[in-house]
């Protein structure tokens, strides 16, 4: 697709990223599950209003926060705890709409 | 700097095809078809359950072609393999608006910006003709190189290459989620083939 390298040294380029997949895989597949399910029957179907898969994520989160390697793609991980908030529509923001961990 | 824009309508309900569209990446069956993506991520995920928006950032570890000889020596020693391809970082950010029936998703490199940029901007609406039926889907590639990678006198080349790449993985993703498409269909009738 475009040029890139990974900030691993591995000798293997397809391994850039293989400590977290490999760590996190099953967790992963979990998430990818709850979301899915809950995309395709709820939330794209108007029923928007509870996010099912809060536990799911947040347990992949910790161990990609683990076994991530990459410092572009730490940065960006670790962006989403401090401007969780911060970055949300402000006119959204009231009571919990906006929080992913209710 | 080249651009490509492409279209394409799916014949199916706008939240059949994002749905399809999210799991393009992670679908087992989609492997082979997708097999230059090596590894993908979601970093960030928000939801706003009171104005049903959705907004997530996945890394995409994508394989590149092999690189020409010249560009291959400006690469770290890291990236090069020795078939001369390289392993790049891609992000893509997502947002939904479901009220509005909108998905907007845009991908970028955040690897080696310095030699190319490339961002790829896909918008998934109601087709305005059967908006409760079809989804009219488009797509905008951009491929940009830098100073560094004109110095080493391919550039042009580069980007035809690259671009070239590009739209056969986009003709390869369009096929995934027509695919994807039938196996939800099927599944939402109760009767989800064993076969995918």
């Amino acid at each position: 697709m475009v040029f890139g390298r990974s900030k691993s040294s591995s000798s293997a380029p397809a391994a850039a990223s293989s400590a977290a997949a490999a760590a996190c895989s099953e967790l992963r597949a979990a998430y990818h599950e709850c979301f899915n399910r809950w995309y395709a029957e709820k939330f794209a179907k108007g029923q928007w209003h509870k996010d099912d898969c809060v536990g799911e994520w947040h347990k992949y989160r910790a161990c990609l926060e683990e076994h991530l390697e990459d410092k572009h793609l730490r940065q960006i991980l670790l962006e989403s705890e401090t401007s969780y908030c911060v970055q949300l529509d402000p006119d959204s923001s009231s009571g919990q709409g906006a929080a992913s961990a209710k | 700097m080249v651009v490509y824009t492409q279209e394409h309508v799916y014949r199916h309900p706008w939240d059949r095809v994002t749905a399809a569209a999210w799991r393009k990446f992670t679908d087992p069956a989609s492997r082979t078809a997708l097999s230059h993506v090596a590894d993908v991520h979601t970093l960030q995920r928000r939801v706003d359950t009171a104005a049903g928006r959705l907004h997530a950032e996945r890394s995409i570890t994508v394989r590149s072609p092999p690189l020409p000889f010249i560009l291959r020596r400006l690469l770290p020693a890291a990236a090069a393999s020795p078939s001369g391809a390289a392993i790049c970082h891609c992000v893509e950010t997502s947002t939904v608006d479901a009220p509005g029936r909108a998905m907007d998703v845009v991908v970028r490199n955040v690897s080696l910006r310095g030699i190319i940029e490339v961002e790829e901007r896909s918008t998934f609406r109601p087709h305005p003709d059967r908006p409760d039926d079809w989804t009219q889907f488009t797509q905008e590639t951009t491929i940009r190189c830098r100073p560094l990678a004109k110095l080493a006198a391919v550039a042009e080349k580069v980007e035809t290459r690259c671009a070239e790449r590009f739209l056969q993985n986009s003709a390869k993703g369009r096929d995934v989620v027509e695919r994807i498409c039938r196996y939800l269909e099927a599944e939402a009738a109760g009767a989800a083939p064993s076969a995918v």
